[in-house]
């Protein structure tokens, strides 16, 4: 267990950010998601041991949040979403100054500078200024200064914002190499639905200061709902409107596919008996996978 | 080479608390200082005045053989408790060292804020006092290089010359007057610098701050004293204020007639708005937004 938290609390002001979450956050690439002030933010503070909890408590790597902050960030990582640089430095030297920070010796964190940056694929460029890199080789940089102290946890917020296809596939590539082959826990905070997909096993939805949804991916799918695409011979609408009043949520695609949304205590034969009632044929009977834009809409109420 | 060509391997070391946390900020400083353009050529001409000094002791040593230099004016070269205070409350070299200031020390926050490269050292273990604190040694390290350093150059330098003891004996207080007074002006001078740094992102507004508010407030003074010819404008200078407390430290009457103390708490203010306003700005709850 990479983290637990229960019944974490805290307001700025009078507004509620993180209102009672319990988590536990599976070993493997977790994914936060969220849409904007759902508390994504204040979770991180608070597991990177920035902010104290106001109610409730927890353990990072099992350190304390209230107690063993610092701890805490000498075995994390950080990759923050803004660019962030040191003007005049060359890559070898910014990401060798950061291990030092985290406690490494100063020749260790430089020779693990230049092992880090050829990992990320700055290799040949680590003696250039840090000015004149490009937005995806400051997303690598980033990458490399909170892998050198090798973190048991790292922590990546928008790891893929501002990178092109090929660049953010790269990033994804080793993101899942480090969590998948590395021993290496990650937390990964993303807008970007299809890269949590793509790299998490685990996800944590929040929403208004709320734990929404929590657990792998594959079983929150199962739990929930069941996707199928249905194509149908006959009137559409009367069909529709009875598997709507069954508690089947409905979406018809421009090429008239039904996409039906199965609670999962439903028989599915009542659709068939639906569409016998309706005189309909049904032509197309597939069972889809659901995407995580489904489970994330769900999740936090939204179409 | 590509990605992942290399491979990524796990450290085997082991992470350590580091006594100092502070110091790889300081290191780091100190090199990036000798980086910028002009500063080598600033260091240097600030130690000019250390050297002529240093001269000054040798020559007040063999007073004798160089008697046809001065006809009869030895004073000058009187080494006492003046002559150190004269070497470290000049304004030439307070002068450069708020050069050195602008130069070395305008970017040492402000820089970090317009990159947002706070997020990044606060996510390491270290404090915000660690993290200024590693910022002000940066200061401290030059300006110590140009005051205590000098300062007790001078004074064994002085027993060396005379070869014997009678200097100290005279004056067994003026190490600790050294010592005291350098640590003041490198305080009062850090706080002065971190502060400004920290009220803006752009390092040129930052330097064009420290020099403007250490000249414009001696400008200030001698507009006021010489129209009203009152003493009590030196507090609004801030070189007459750190020249003022020098006599103290040394033991000198004042050169205005202000009680020193007054230039003390004005300093001493600033130091403490200071330490606000960076409290306040340094905040590494900010790193995640």
């Amino acid at each position: 267990m990479i983290a637990e938290i229960s019944d974490l609390q805290f307001s700025y002001g009078p507004i509620k950010a993180l209102d009672g979450i319990s988590l536990n956050l599976a070993e493997g690439a977790v994914g936060l998601l969220g849409p904007n002030g759902a508390g994504k933010s204040t979770l991180l503070r608070i597991l990177l041991g920035f902010l104290a909890p106001q109610h409730g408590q927890g353990r990072v790597l099992g350190f304390d949040i209230r107690l063993e902050q610092a701890r805490i960030r000498r075995h994390v990582g950080y990759m923050p979403e803004d660019d962030c640089l040191i003007p005049g430095m060359d890559a070898v030297t910014f990401t060798a100054y950061f291990g030092e920070l985290s406690g490494m010796p100063r020749q260790e964190a430089m020779k693990r500078a230049h092992d880090v940056l050829f990992y990320v694929g700055l290799g040949e460029s680590r003696y250039r200024f840090l000015e004149t890199y490009s937005a995806g080789m400051k997303q690598r940089l980033k990458l490399a200064q909170a892998i050198v102290h090798d973190p048991k946890l790292l922590f990546l917020d928008e790891p893929t914002s501002n990178l092109d296809p090929q660049g953010r596939r790269e990033i994804l590539e080793l993101i899942q190499d480090i969590s998948s082959k590395k021993d290496i826990q990650v937390l990964i905070c993303s807008h970007i639905l299809s890269d949590i997909e793509t790299v998490c096993s685990d996800v944590v939805i929040l929403n208004k200061g709320r734990l929404a949804a929590q657990g792998k991916l594959s079983e929150l799918r199962e739990l929930h709902y069941r996707l199928y695409e249905i194509r149908i011979k006959g009137e559409g609408e009367g069909f529709t409107a009875r598997i709507k009043a069954l508690g089947c949520r409905v979406e018809e695609t421009e090429d008239k596919l039904l996409k039906v949304y199965v609670p999962a205590e439903m028989d599915i034969r009542e659709i068939f008996r639906v569409a016998e009632g309706e005189k309909c044929q049904v032509r197309h009977f597939v069972r889809s996978r659901t995407s995580l834009e489904d489970l994330f809409a769900r999740a936090v109420g939204v179409d | 080479m590509t990605i992942r060509e290399k491979g990524y391997a796990h450290w085997d070391g082991q992470l350590r608390e580091r006594r100092f946390p502070w110091a790889p900020i300081t290191w780091l400083g100190i090199r990036l200082a000798f980086k910028k353009k002009y500063f080598k050529f600033i260091i240097f001409s600030s130690l000019v005045p250390a050297v002529v000094f240093l001269v000054g002791i040798y020559i007040s040593e063999r007073i004798e053989d160089f008697q046809y230099m001065f006809k009869g004016n030895k004073q000058i070269l009187e080494v006492n408790p003046a002559y150190f205070k004269t070497y470290l409350s000049s304004d030439f070299l307070l002068f450069m060292m708020v050069m050195i200031l602008v130069v070395s020390g305008a970017g040492l926050i402000s820089d970090d804020l317009k990159h947002n490269s706070l997020q990044l050292y606060f996510a390491r273990p270290l404090t915000k006092r660690g993290y200024l604190l590693g910022k002000a040694n940066v200061i401290v390290f030059f300006l110590l290089l140009l005051t205590l350093v000098p300062g007790l150059v001078f004074i064994i330098f002085k027993l060396l010359f005379a070869g014997d003891f009678r200097f100290l004996a005279s004056y067994p207080w003026l190490p600790l007057s050294v010592i005291g007074y350098s640590l003041f002006v490198t305080g009062f001078f850090c706080s002065y610098t971190l502060l400004f740094s920290s009220l803006s992102k752009n390092r040129r507004y930052v330097s064009i701050l420290i020099f403007a508010v250490y000249l414009f407030s001696d400008i200030l003074f001698g507009f006021f004293y010489e129209n009203y010819k009152k003493p009590a404008f030196a507090l609004l200078s801030l070189k007459a204020n750190l020249q003022q407390v020098g006599s103290w430290f040394f033991r000198l009457k004042p050169a205005y007639a202000v009680p020193w103390y007054w230039s003390l708490l004005i300093l001493l203010a600033f130091g403490i708005a200071a330490s606000i306003v960076l409290n306040k700005k340094v905040r590494g709850v900010e790193v995640v937004k």
